[in-house]
């Protein structure tokens, strides 16, 4: 079954085109790989905070229950939730590895000039989740960053103000901040960034892996 | 068989041992968690009286909270096995409680003997019927309990 589901789609020719495809022996080398394991994170995340959302829910009345609910009753809640977690934390430290690559290689130059740029959206978009998914548990650290994070918003010259209250859904952290925030984790940032890893990937196959130092 | 078709198999099945590795817990995640669908405190048949030997506490689990039967003189008791003073699962030492956290003695009445716990271990409402034994929700008349009997998470 496996081989007619290979057939009809074709797939051995895309298999094959993937397989042909040869790796730089400079590229055969542990530092080539943050950019790996910063994605295989990413699916980790997706994964774990699909099966959170089943229990979690945002509103001011239940968030902080409903962590406390999946770190504490639901069977291997706490298992889910701290993998999510820690890899939370370790995506941000991979991608920025990643860009330190990047950059002490001098992969950014011509012709890759755009994916740099994707690249650099898809660091702030790791931190867009970071800083959005700190609110969930609603607890009291969580409040405070938040409210310190939307303050430096706030501080921007001239559109500070605006940045604010569209963060907060008004002006002081409420039951709407939490609402816009989960919003941004779970359906806003997820559709940005399959967007910019699509770019990203598909001009590494484009333009290849750069050459040696 | 050829190595070819051996080698085949062999991945496949360490594949489906890791697939089945992820998926355990993932389906045990799924699983609805007792506290949710409001089962604490619901009526519940542990099971028949003959399964409770006579002066000895038993291990039973009430709303899948850990829980013990005593059996005196022909009366029926049912304590909750969750310590009162900070919920850890409460040992059953001969026919009195030992909590192994941090070391708080209870009687086999429930009553404190050593610290640090300060209130006794709750019982549950409970009463035989037909040969079996029934139990309700925890007794919360005896003593200011920590909201863990009452399905509180914290």
């Amino acid at each position: 079954m496996v081989g007619w589901v290979v057939n009809r789609l074709g797939l051995d020719d895309m298999m094959e085109d993937q397989h042909n495809r040869v790796v730089p022996r400079h590229a055969t080398n542990y530092v080539y790989c943050f950019g790996g394991i910063a994605f295989v994170l990413f699916l980790i995340l997706a994964a774990t905070g699909v099966m959170l959302a089943v229990y979690y829910q945002p509103t001011p009345d239940t968030a902080y229950q409903s962590v406390l609910n999946i770190s504490t009753h639901v069977e291997f809640g706490w298992w889910i939730r701290s993998i999510h977690r820690w890899s939370a934390g370790a995506m941000v430290l991979l991608v920025f590895v990643h860009m330190l690559r990047v950059f002490f290689t001098g992969a950014y130059k011509a012709p890759r000039e755009l994916n740099w740029l994707t690249g650099v959206v898809l660091f702030v978009i790791t931190l867009g989740f970071g800083f959005t998914g700190y609110l969930l548990p609603w607890d009291q650290k969580a409040y405070w960053a938040t409210k310190v994070g939307t303050d430096i918003a706030g501080s921007v010259p001239w559109v500070g103000h605006f940045l604010l209250v569209s963060l907060r859904g008004g002006d002081q952290i409420s039951a709407a901040t939490l609402g816009r925030f989960f919003d941004l984790h779970v359906l806003v940032l997820p559709a940005i960034i399959v967007l910019f890893l699509l770019g990203h990937f598909w001009m590494i196959r484009r333009q290849g892996i750069s050459g040696r130092l | 068989m050829t190595r070819a078709s051996f080698l085949k198999w062999l991945i496949g099945s360490v594949a489906a041992i890791f697939v089945a590795g992820i998926m355990y817990p993932v389906l045990r995640f799924l699983k609805p968690p007792a506290a949710l669908s409001g089962a604490i405190g619901q009526v519940v048949n542990i099971g028949p009286l003959s399964g409770f030997a006579a002066g000895r506490l038993t291990a039973v689990a009430v709303n899948g909270q850990p829980a013990a039967v005593q059996s005196l003189d022909g009366k029926y008791a049912v304590y909750s096995l969750i310590c009162t003073h900070l919920g850890c699962v409460v040992e059953i030492a001969g026919d009195a409680f030992r909590c192994p956290c941090h070391g708080s003695d209870f009687s086999p009445t429930g009553a404190v003997t050593r610290g640090p716990a300060t209130l006794p271990l709750p019982t549950y409402h409970s009463q035989t019927h037909s040969g079996s034994l029934l139990v309700g929700p925890i007794d919360l008349s005896r003593a200011a309990y920590p909201g863990w009997y009452k399905g509180e998470f914290s």
